[in-house]
């Protein structure tokens, strides 16, 4: 199958989705191409956090300026996707008093809004705080909804005429006279080959853009920092709570719906695909998260999982820290002879908008055409709902109002049947895990130990599944979920596991439905094989490695 | 102090019910206290006694007693060895003999498997069935219509007709997807517990009967989820076969589970029906043992713990999911024990190696067989063969390597094992 287009976008993260709105309101003929679903690389496994740039204040101003005036303007163009938590820097006994002066100086000196208050203040609005904290700083830190950001991106760019294919791998570039003229594409379901003509190409790939350059015949060196954080079963804070310090391991605790997660770590690692999770980094996320919250240890930890930072360097570095925060924008042409092909990398999702208005404008240039952007301006509107800041109770609001109607199938979330057909029918998702993204089924403390049948069963009904479908995409999800489970089981949460087992092997005895039925006898489609993350029968690795 | 007692079963699942059933039967005095009300509310409500020889098979086994030797060559630490076949069969025949007292219809032997359709219209082979159940089975072939209701989310006829259809069964069976009649319209966020009590009223049945009747082909049977009644449950059911003109049965559902929600109900009173006493809802905070003797447990009460002693105890505390075996993560490792008596347990202590690559696994997870060894007479040891206490006995999956996923045997372990231990306490007495 051949197709054409402009401009082709490669990577259906946060970045590219915003380039491809951005191309799209600008006029090009725009594509964008994702492997997976869209937010499925690291803007689907990031902290969820809206900078407001104080972390990077003190070491790296010029990212954090750009943080603090993104953060502001997302809140005016994409209200919908992002929860007003609220920030707060806070110094734990351990921590050295003398930073937080410097810190406090640092956001005045970059402009970020910054507050000092008392801890009484601090222990009424968070009451599982550590009591013994010393100071504490205000920020306006937020949490994001990536999903809802990316869908919100791309449905507005439809309306420009742009088109989006997620799980279509791209596999090869086409390069004439020094020009990238087409890409090929593989659809991962049903592994029918594309090829699209097309003017230029933008990879916005993160960690992977070294894979995607090489196919155009240019070096790119893209390290891939694994970030490990935990979710936890309980939304012990309603603001982001950061630790006053250096930036540390583990210093981050954000509130993400009905969960809240400690994070992160930061290890480089050879393969953006493979990022198993270590012993010394569930412990020290556990640890870090005592230091804030005394009673860290009592609540349920759900599940850890990675993601991996893209950290770009032109010369060879060993401490992924001097590597900057701030994007980097390749123009390939002058960089390597091959025109046609741009790579943006880099950066951080709070500047996601900044980073494809940057882009577009050297899209522009090498096109040699003149358009303006606009959208620091332009507003997009929540496709389901009121175009406003998110808030927690929404849906439990709206269920109890009436507004939420039909059956409660994932009752951690608060996500009802109505909500499930309406995302099959508009997503075309093609496996459980697109609903999880969508609606946050099965994300909540049960992970999906009851709503999963359900789901299932209504994907069955509704979209007329062949049973071989059905019992495929439940066993999928089923070991996908575990992935990330099995690296925090143990307690509570490991009878949890016990109950699935009981529910999904002994009363319902998926694992003795015969292979023909649940596509084990047959390869995985559609879904992106990465390394299990917890690694089964290696030993332990209880120590951190020297940085 | 309460000192009265002969024995003091721990625990209210499959395993401590029977044990303290029996020993009452025997005329002794049983105390059974549990902190919570067991797993039988979650499960099935059938008895398993071993489903799958070899345990990877997708083939289910349609004769249990036939293949048991096989599955214990392979598996020689499983607690059937311990137990022994004849601890086996009297603990199926000490079951029938105790359920099938009231309302409640068990029917099965031990070589013989029932065949039933899952909620997911995969088999599940299953040794003793309540008849509602049985009635199912799928071997009995011909046409078979499978009632569904908008309202009862943890149930989806399509699927399960059509995993059926496509296996290769003498089935040809059909899905009906109904609005339930009132009053149960619109109750859009029922469980299987209120839609059993909706099912007791008349009124209601007729109203369903009437949707039912004109939908009706040449069916042989008619499969409804698990829901036909609770201590009503064989009216229910008389009345929809008398009132559709075909026999009916019952497919288990997810949690909760009506058929063992009337199956714990049965055993419970059967317990107080023998003179048996029945603590529910405190936790058994702790256990002393000296001189390889338990002297007292104490349990939690509302506001302080309270000792009791009895001349035997029985441990039936249900492993990792009961709460029995305790874990936790040690600094980055794994920590095992038990929490009432601190009864040694061979774990690992490198997490990496409790678990298998994944949820799926036919071995199971290697974690799921951590819990207490025994010796012969069912008494928790100590790395030999010498009991940690001789008055001590522990029973079902709080054994270690009795992993119910392994040949699905989970039933059967729990009746064995508390035959067996019943057996080896009124020897002694």
């Amino acid at each position: 199958m051949r197709k054409s287009t402009e401009v082709l976008v490669i990577g259906g993260g946060v970045t590219g989705c915003g380039v491809l709105f951005d191309l799209a309101q600008r006029g090009f003929k725009a594509m964008l191409l994702e492997r997976g679903a869209l937010s499925m690389g690291t803007s689907g496994r990031f902290h969820g956090l809206l900078h407001s740039g104080g972390r990077y204040a003190v070491n790296d101003a010029d990212a954090a300026k750009e943080c603090i005036e993104e953060n502001m303007l997302l809140r005016k163009i994409i209200p919908h996707c992002i929860e007003d938590t609220g920030g707060l820097f806070v110094a734990t006994p351990d921590d050295p008093l003398d930073f937080t002066d410097t810190f406090y100086q640092a956001c005045l000196d970059v402009g970020i809004p910054v507050e000092e208050i008392s801890i009484a203040e601090t222990l009424r609005q968070e009451p599982l705080l550590n009591p013994g904290i010393t100071r504490s700083f205000r920020v306006p830190d937020a949490s994001v909804e990536t999903w809802e950001t990316c869908k919100t991106l791309v449905m507005s760019a439809a309306e420009y005429g742009a088109e989006t294919l997620p799980y279509h791998k791209v596999v090869d570039m086409e390069v004439k006279n020094g020009r990238v003229v087409a890409v090929i594409a593989e659809n991962t379901i049903s592994g029918e080959q594309v090829t699209i003509e097309t003017d230029m190409v933008v990879s916005a790939t993160g960690a992977w853009g070294g894979q995607v350059a090489a196919m155009a015949g240019c070096d790119v060196t893209v390290y891939a920092g694994k970030g490990t954080m935990i979710a936890m079963n309980y939304r012990m804070v309603n603001t982001v709570v950061n630790r006053c310090i250096w930036p540390h391991d583990g210093d981050i605790l954000v509130p993400i719906g009905s969960v809240a997660v400690i994070g992160t770590t930061s290890v480089k690692v050879p393969d953006p695909d493979s990022y198993p999770i270590e012993d010394w980094e569930i412990k020290l996320m556990m640890d870090e998260g005592e230091k804030l919250i005394p009673s860290f240890r009592k609540f349920r930890p759900l599940r850890a999982w990675a993601g991996v930072r893209p950290l770009y360097q032109e010369s060879d570095t060993a401490d992924l820290r001097d590597v900057t925060r701030k994007y980097t924008l390749l123009d390939h042409s002058k960089r390597d002879g091959v025109d046609g092909f741009i790579t943006i990398t880099g950066g951080k999702w709070t500047t996601y908008r900044m980073m494809a208005e940057h882009t577009v404008d050297l899209v522009c240039e090498k096109l040699d055409t003149e358009r303006a952007c606009h959208t620091a301006e332009t507003l997009l509107k929540n496709p389901h709902g009121e175009t406003k800041l998110f808030t927690l109770g929404q849906r439990l609001d709206a269920l109890e109002n009436g507004e939420l109607d039909g059956q409660l199938i994932c009752e951690c979330e608060i996500v009802t049947r109505p909500q499930i057909e309406r995302s099959l029918e508009e997503n075309q998702p093609q496996i459980i895990n697109d609903l999880r993204r969508d609606l946050r089924v099965g994300m909540g403390p049960c992970q999906g130990g009851f709503c999963t049948y359900r789901v299932a069963g209504i994907a069955h009904e509704k979209e007329d599944l062949p049973p071989y479908e059905t019992n495929k995409a439940l066993v999928d999800f089923l070991q996908a979920r575990w992935k990330g489970m099995s690296t925090v089981l143990w307690g509570q949460h490991l009878r949890q596991m016990h109950l699935d087992e009981g529910i999904y092997l002994g009363l319902l005895g998926v694992d003795k439905l015969p292979t023909q039925l649940t596509g084990a006898d047959k390869g995985r489609l559609g879904e992106i094989e990465t390394e299990g993350f917890y690694e089964i029968g290696v030993e332990p690795s209880l120590v951190q490695p020297e940085k | 102090m309460y000192s009265n007692y002969e024995t003091v079963v721990i625990g209210a699942g499959m395993a401590g019910l029977n044990t303290a059933c029996q020993l009452a039967e025997a005329n002794q005095k049983v105390l059974l206290v549990t902190a919570g009300l067991g797993s039988l509310l979650l499960s099935s409500g059938c008895v398993d006694v071993l489903g799958y020889q070899p345990i990877d098979s997708t083939e289910p086994l349609t004769d249990p007693l036939a293949n048991l030797d096989d599955f214990l060559a392979e598996h020689p630490d499983h607690p059937y060895k311990i137990a022994g076949k004849a601890a086996l069969q009297g603990g199926v025949d000490s079951f029938l003999g105790l359920v099938n007292n009231g309302s409640l219809e068990y029917r099965g032997q031990l070589d013989k498997n029932w065949l039933l359709p899952s909620t997911a219209g995969a088999i599940r082979p299953t040794c003793l069935a309540p008849t509602s159940l049985a009635k199912g089975d799928v071997r009995e072939g011909g046409d078979m219509l499978i009632v569904g209701f908008r309202e009862l989310r943890d149930f989806y006829p399509a699927l399960i007709s059509q995993n059926l259809n496509a296996q290769d069964l003498n089935l040809n069976t059909e899905a009906l997807i109904l609005d339930a009649p009132a009053p149960a319209t619109g109750k859009v966020n029922i469980t299987p517990l209120e839609l059993a009590r909706v099912f007791e009223n008349s009124d209601f049945r007729n109203r369903l009967v009437s949707l039912i009747r004109p939908r009706l082909k040449s069916y042989a049977r008619v499969g409804f989820p698990a829901v036909l009644g609770l201590a009503k449950h064989n009216d229910v059911i008389a009345d929809l076969e008398k009132q559709l003109g075909v026999p009916v049965f019952e497919i288990s559902t997810m949690p909760p589970s009506v058929p063992g929600r009337r199956l714990f109900e049965a055993l419970r009173q059967r317990l107080l029906g023998l003179g048996g006493r029945l603590i529910i809802g405190s936790k058994v905070h702790d256990g002393v043992i000296e001189e390889a003797q338990v002297k007292h447990i104490r349990i939690e009460t509302s506001n302080r713990l309270q000792p009791i002693s009895a001349k035997n105890y029985v441990l039936a505390t249900g492993g990792i999911y009961g709460g029995g075996v305790q874990t936790d993560s040690d600094g980055g490792k794994g920590k095992v024990w038990e929490p009432i008596f601190g009864l040694p347990i061979e774990a690992e202590s490198n997490r990496h190696l409790w678990f298998a690559k994944g949820l799926l696994s036919t071995e199971g997870q290697p974690v799921s067989r951590y819990g207490i060894n025994v010796n012969q007479t069912l008494n928790p040891i100590n790395g030999t063969d010498k009991s940690v206490a001789k008055n001590l006995y522990v029973v079902g999956s709080q054994i270690a390597n009795s992993n119910w996923v392994i040949g699905r045997t989970g039933d059967g372990v729990a009746l064995a094992t508390a035959t067996a231990a019943a057996n080896h306490i009124l020897n002694r007495a």
